[in-house]
């Protein structure tokens, strides 16, 4: 796959998630909590991390954090996703890379899920310099195995997809 | 769904049970508790729990009664009274925040309270 194409895709996924993002906003929760969301776009990071690689990977979770800052224009709401976006990316890197045996893509992404709660909630306890806060993260951990357990679920029928459809993807020798 | 992926969503909810319950017995009311004794509802007496204070007694004579306070770990009751009906002292312990022993006889009022209390997370929004 040549340099533009890979850019393409990659600009493509960005978009994807802005738009997963913008839309899940709109899908009301049965639990009225704070913070709690289903988290689809991490469908997208997670679907660039097995495709791509960590590199895309993050760069897709930060990109689509600024551009959703753009969107929405909420700041603070930003340090909170960029900061779960760059943990839960690299653990899930970790997890898919070194313990894919132990894991399919429900496990990681549950473990991604999981890390972005709990980053979001270490910034807001440094924000607010409350560690009271941390109590919050039992609810939002258990909530995250629901939201992880499903974008897990469709990530496998994503991936799944794309090495029938798209195999040039695949291809790793013929990447520049 | 591999056995891996089965043991990790175990694992997460167990975790997640249990920092639930260790929160809601250990890290947030033991914040800074400290017992208030009350005697015709001025308060005359403030003991902050200390490992030294374990198993000590703190009398409490006014011109009401008489009562002898009892500390215990991280909880209070009263030890004796010398009002008639006894039921401050048949009370027992109490260590939560907001609990108290009340001994109407003496006007005397033991409450639980917790020093930091006002900061408490109403809500909060992301």
């Amino acid at each position: 796959m040549r340099k533009t194409n890979k850019m393409i895709f990659i600009s493509l996924l960005v978009s994807v998630g802005l738009a997963l993002s913008v839309i899940e906003s709109a899908i009301p929760l049965p639990i009225a909590m704070p913070g709690a969301r289903l988290g689809l776009s991490n469908m997208v990071v997670l679907v660039t991390l097995v495709v791509f690689g960590f590199k895309d990977g993050i760069k897709v979770g930060m990109l689509k954090s600024t551009v959703l800052m753009l969107v929405t224009g909420s700041v603070s709401s930003f340090i909170y996703s960029i900061s779960g976006a760059i943990l839960s990316c690299i653990l899930m890197h970790i997890a898919y890379k070194y313990f894919s045996k132990v894991f399919s893509l429900i496990g990681v992404s549950i473990i991604g899920a999981a890390a972005h709660n709990f980053a979001q909630v270490s910034v807001a306890v440094m924000m607010l310099s409350n560690t009271r806060i941390y109590s919050y993260l039992p609810f939002l951990l258990l909530i995250s195995l629901f939201s992880g357990y499903f974008v897990g679920l469709s990530s496998t029928y994503i991936v799944e997809n794309l090495k029938k459809n798209f195999r040039v993807l695949f291809s790793r020798q013929e990447t520049i | 769904m591999t056995k891996g992926d089965k043991f990790l969503i175990l694992f997460i909810v167990m975790l997640s049970f249990l920092s639930f319950a260790y929160i809601n017995r250990y890290a947030l009311s033991d914040q800074e508790r400290y017992v208030s004794v009350q005697v015709n509802g001025q308060e005359v007496k403030k003991i902050l729990y200390d490992d030294q204070l374990l198993g000590h007694t703190i009398p409490v004579e006014s011109e009401f009664g008489y009562s002898l306070i009892e500390i215990g770990d991280m909880q209070v009751r009263l030890a004796e009274a010398d009002c008639p009906d006894q039921i401050c002292v048949h009370q027992g312990y109490v260590s939560r925040i907001g609990e108290t022993i009340v001994c109407l006889p003496n006007k005397l009022v033991i409450e639980v309270k917790g020093e930091s209390g006002e900061d408490y997370i109403d809500i909060m929004n992301y």
